[in-house]
């Protein structure tokens, strides 16, 4: 469903991607993790083109993302992305959040827009909260809103950039529980993110990167167990034992 | 000492209305036309292709450096004349309001645009993120998700421009256009009482702008406790 191609990306001398090369099929749910300035985020960004790269291939779904006759907002709009920092629109509503993109993008009329959102708030267990503000709503709430907004849009794959990594320790596990139910219902994810509890739950595989190298890309049990490389047995060493 | 009298203020209010009419048209004009172009002017500054960024910093930096009052005589003197060989309006009509209201928003514009790019810049990037991960293209993004936060943060800064503004259409004295002040001016011109038509005049700006500001003020901590 996604796949990279020795995908490369400099800002100057500075090298954040090297050849990355990975595939992720349909159902599977990536975890990408490592020290920050890793380049993860910036990977999981290149996947619906919010940061450019210069060389290598990227395709979703059949789709070039570096091709510049691609559609770029026609591809985004099938692929689902949550920020760390929530990206709600704090001038907007929550169901109207929700609605914006299925109305402006989709096409959809204003009610099945409004019910499809219901319906999604309902799931992420907000459906009280919908015509609220996005100030209005905790940290862990505004972000279980954007998985549903993300979600609003069908998407065929979804993508979550350290969803929980702006959070309180106590609204960690509402929005880990809310990625937990997307992955048993097969959705196919890459998530970046430090929560090697979630990864060891829900995780087809794991990637590890490392200076803008994918350093491992292998099974959850044989990352978590067998780490192959010094700088993964690190990192492991560091982040489980606390 | 000076005597004061009034006497003449009560019998020319008409006059002095129809004068203050001219002021306000000239601000709202140059308000709403300002914010649109400035807006534009913003967006293209902000542009990614060079000749449009170009064009609009030229446009502002050139706007900024030149006195207002000379931008005015430019369009007194020199617009109606065009307007005239190419529209073939009757020689000698009077474009000094239209010319007036052309200057002021062509002017204010570049004021406006500097605003409106700051207001831009201060929505996060985020936002322009998630809503292109959603599939917005970079119009729709705009429109609906950095423009609206946008003005409304810019809101009061955008009103204090208005007041600023509005004071300054006196300057279309120039052209003896009877604005408010250009009124106020001829009524004490005529009866010998400048001095008490001035004040009067005066008295007017100050409390029209002060109460609008006062309300900016309200409005700006409205924004901030919402």
């Amino acid at each position: 469903m996604i796949s990279m191609n020795k995908v490369s990306k400099n800002y100057g001398s500075f090298q954040v991607l090297a050849d990355c090369t990975t595939e992720v099929h349909k159902g599977e749910v990536i975890v990408v993790c490592g020290p920050s300035g890793s380049g993860k985020s910036t990977l999981i960004k290149c996947v619906n083109g919010l940061e450019p790269f210069q060389s290598g291939e990227i395709v979703v779904n059949g789709v070039s993302v570096g091709d510049p006759k691609t559609n770029l907002s026609k591809l985004r709009s099938t692929v689902g992305m949550v920020f760390q920092n929530f990206e709600l629109f704090p001038h907007m509503s929550i169901i109207d959040n929700l609605a914006i993109a299925q109305i402006k993008v989709l096409g959809r009329s204003q009610d099945q827009a409004r019910e499809k959102g219901s319906k999604l708030l309902e799931r992420v267990g907000l459906a009280v909260q919908a015509e609220k503000y996005p100030g209005q709503l905790s940290g862990g709430q505004q972000q279980r809103v954007a998985i549903a907004r993300a979600l609003a849009m069908d998407p065929i794959c979804m993508l979550f950039d350290e969803p929980t990594s702006a959070l309180d320790p106590e609204m960690v596990n509402e929005v880990l529980d809310v990625m937990t139910e997307l992955a048993q219902e097969g959705m196919t994810m890459m998530c970046v993110t430090h929560e090697m509890g979630f990864a060891k739950r829900v995780a087809s595989r794991v990637i590890f990167m490392d200076q803008g190298r994918i350093v491992e890309d292998d099974s959850k049990d044989a990352f978590f167990e067998h780490p192959r490389s010094e700088r993964a047995q690190q990192f492991l060493a560091k982040i489980l034992h606390h | 000492m000076h005597e004061f009298d009034w006497s003449s203020i009560p019998n020319s209010l008409p006059f002095l209305w129809d004068g203050m009419k001219i002021s306000l048209q000239i601000t709202v004009s140059a308000v709403i036309f300002g914010i649109v172009w400035g807006t534009l002017l913003a967006l293209m500054r902000m542009s990614p292709i060079a000749p449009l960024s170009w064009f609009a910093a030229g446009y502002v930096n050139l706007f900024r450096a030149i006195p207002l009052v000379m931008v005015l005589l430019w369009f007194f003197l020199i617009v109606p004349h065009l307007l005239e060989s190419i529209f073939g309006f009757p020689r000698g009509s009077d474009m000094r309001l239209g010319s007036a209201m052309a200057g002021f928003a062509l002017f204010e514009a570049a004021y406006y645009s500097e605003i409106i790019r700051a207001g831009i810049q201060s929505v996060p990037k985020g936002q322009m993120g998630a809503a292109s991960a959603l599939g917005m293209t970079y119009g729709q993004a705009m429109r609906l998700v950095v423009l609206p936060q946008a003005f409304r943060n810019m809101v009061p800064l955008l009103l204090t421009q208005g007041i600023i503004l509005f004071q300054d259409t006196s300057l279309v004295y120039v052209s003896a256009l009877a604005d408010f002040f250009g009124a106020a001016y001829k009524v004490g011109d005529r009866d010998g009482r400048l001095v008490e038509l001035l004040l009067f005049a005066g008295a007017v700006y100050f409390v029209i702008c002060f109460t609008a500001s006062r309300i900016v003020r309200y409005y700006q901590h409205k924004l901030k406790t919402a």
